[in-house]
């Protein structure tokens, strides 16, 4: 099996993107190294899922800048520069810091004439690794109430990669959504598969991930689960319209929810097709 | 007017789904403004039976600045690059000069303040549109979308969250109902800011429910009240006595508990609220918005 990356993506939440990916994971780890990446720094949940022991990898921090009252002159032009009004100043007093709306872009250290601002840190997410199922797993975790959940993804992205060469395939799991988190996990990869379902939320948040995919030009396949609730046809739309394959349909089964709700990765024929095809996929091009 | 919000951590569990049948039910004593705060992939509109047709122009918006070459001027030292904090300046050897990728830039100004050739501006970009749709159930709604590519979704929100105030003030609307994203980031917690009271929805899944927790962290770090609503419970009735006890443990009310239905998929496809889909429902609804009315006064 030659090296391939798949992200796991699908716009909407909730649509079965964590429980294709760990499953898709464990099957594919019977016969290969897998390392699964969860991407989602909001609200990781793939360890879960496969019942991980995780531990910290790294911490993750972004730059806060610093001063040093007695080198500051109150001239208010660290608070001109900030764009996200993270540096209040009233005048003849000394700047107000809120860290909570600092993005560390480092402006106002710039802008100081008596460089009066320093660079200290703050903490804003981990890095952790962990494994069972024969899946290795890294994951990113943003710390509540920061904002730089990309900072997070990245550091862990990074991590993934410096592992990369011990593994036939990569499987990232992506956060609902398109924004800017969701970019940087889906760059990179060989294969977009975009788990949506058969239902009018499912089929307006997938098209906005095609449009996604097709900017950043990686190749996307569906996976259309909970396929027997719904009208499929929202969904065979789409395909058609981005010549994008439905490559599997998953029916809903109550076992399936009871024991996702118990933390047990899903094991069907779905899903073992799905290995298969990736497995074949990665021999050759794409 | 008091603002409620609905999040949940965890994608998928039914903020949309609650959110559209209470602001139907709400709707029927008062006067409404529901917004749909998920700029990402924004889900409310559909839920409560919006087509294209049924909103007005929707307005390009701009929230976001972007750094830009001004070509001629660079004299190729490559300060931008190193300061950007962001990763969004690549240096282009071939070219001599640098090269932004928008995405990844933030907008924040450090490369033009470090440039010694004022050979870079900051120019507006047009990253999100806002509309207002007219429901059939006799209230607007106003909805934000990120346009593709684009980042900002936090400052989108507070946008739309400002244009929702104004239709409020002009409607006499006594209630604001906000459907947050999923997640726990900027969006969310754009969502969350000034609300009067959250509510947080989750399913009796360990995801859910360690997402939930997450979610919690950032409504408390705001000191807003909330109450919890947990749909599926029948699913799980163990782990619906679980999220029961943590919610008991914390004093967290239980507004109400959703079963687990086929009807909810129906009529999502048919993008019809549950309460008007099938009137069976409507009971267990009816308490949770009394009880967060309860909470409110």
């Amino acid at each position: 099996m030659n090296m391939m990356r798949i992200a796991i993506t699908g716009g909407k939440g909730g649509t079965g993107k964590s429980t294709i990916a760990t499953s898709l994971a464990a099957e594919l780890a019977k016969n290969n190294r897998v390392l699964l990446f969860d991407a989602d720094a909001d609200c990781p949940n793939d360890h879960i899922i496969l019942a991980a022991k995780m531990k910290r990898a790294e911490t993750v921090t972004q730059m806060i800048p610093e001063w040093d009252t007695r080198k500051c002159t109150k001239c208010g032009k660290c608070s001109d520069v900030c764009k996200l009004n993270a540096i209040v100043q009233i005048k003849d007093s000394y700047p107000i810091f809120v860290p909570d709306q600092c993005n560390g872009c480092g402006a106002c250290t710039i802008a100081c004439p008596t460089g009066a601002i320093g660079k200290s840190s703050k903490d804003i997410g981990y890095v952790h690794e962990g494994s069972n199922a024969g899946v290795d797993i890294i994951s990113g975790e943003l710390i509540p109430n920061q904002m730089l959940s990309e900072f997070v993804v990245s550091a862990a992205k990074r991590l993934a990669n410096k592992r990369r060469h011990k593994y036939d395939c990569i499987i990232t799991d992506t956060a609902a959504g398109t924004h800017c988190d969701v970019i940087s996990a889906l760059m990179g990869n060989d294969l977009a598969i975009a788990v949506t379902e058969p239902t009018p939320l499912g089929a307006h948040d997938l098209e906005l991930i095609m449009k996604l995919l097709k900017v950043l030009r990686i190749p996307s396949r569906i996976v259309l689960n909970r396929s027997d609730l719904g009208d499929p046809r929202l969904i065979e739309r789409i395909s058609r319209k981005y010549s994008s394959e439905i490559i599997a349909r998953v029916p809903y089964s109550r076992s399936v929810l009871e024991n996702y709700s118990n933390g047990i990765p899903i094991e069907n024929e779905e899903i073992k097709r799905l290995a298969k095809w990736v497995e074949k996929k990665s021999g050759g091009a794409e | 007017m008091k603002k409620i919000t609905i999040v949940s951590g965890k994608g998928g569990v039914g903020k949309s789904m609650l959110a559209s049948s209470l602001a139907v039910l709400m709707a029927r004593g008062g006067k409404i403004v529901a917004v749909d705060c998920d700029v990402d992939a924004p889900n409310l509109g559909l839920s409560l039976g919006l087509k294209d047709a049924d909103y007005d122009a929707w307005k390009e918006i701009t929230t976001n600045e972007k750094a830009e070459l001004i070509e001629g001027k660079c004299i190729g030292c490559k300060k931008c690059v190193k300061v950007c904090a962001f990763d969004a300046i690549q240096w282009e050897n071939k070219k001599n000069k640098p090269l932004i990728d928008r995405m990844f830039c933030e907008g924040c100004g450090a490369c033009l303040l470090v440039c010694p050739a004022n050979a870079l501006r900051l120019k507006e970009v047009k990253n999100a549109k806002i509309g207002t749709g007219k429901t059939r159930y006799g209230f607007p709604m106003i909805s934000g979308q990120l346009s593709m590519g684009e980042s900002g979704s936090g400052k989108i929100v507070f946008v739309a969250k400002k244009r929702a105030e104004e239709m409020a003030v002009k409607e006499k609307a006594e209630i604001m109902l906000i459907d947050a994203a999923a997640g726990i980031g900027c969006p969310v917690i754009a969502s969350i800011t000034g609300s009067d009271f959250v509510v947080a929805v989750t399913e009796p899944t360990p995801s859910a429910f360690s997402d939930l927790d997450r979610v919690l962290k950032v409504v408390e770090h705001f000191r807003i009240p909330y109450g919890l609503v947990i749909n599926k419970h029948d699913l799980n009735k163990g782990f619906t006595e679980k999220v029961e006890s943590f919610a008991a443990k914390k004093h967290i009310p239980v507004l109400g508990k959703i079963p687990y239905n086929r009807k909810f998929v129906d009529a999502t496809v048919k993008m019809t609220p549950i309460v008007e889909y099938d009137s069976g429902f409507e009971g267990i609804f009816a308490g949770i918005a009394e009880r967060i009315t309860a909470f409110m006064t």
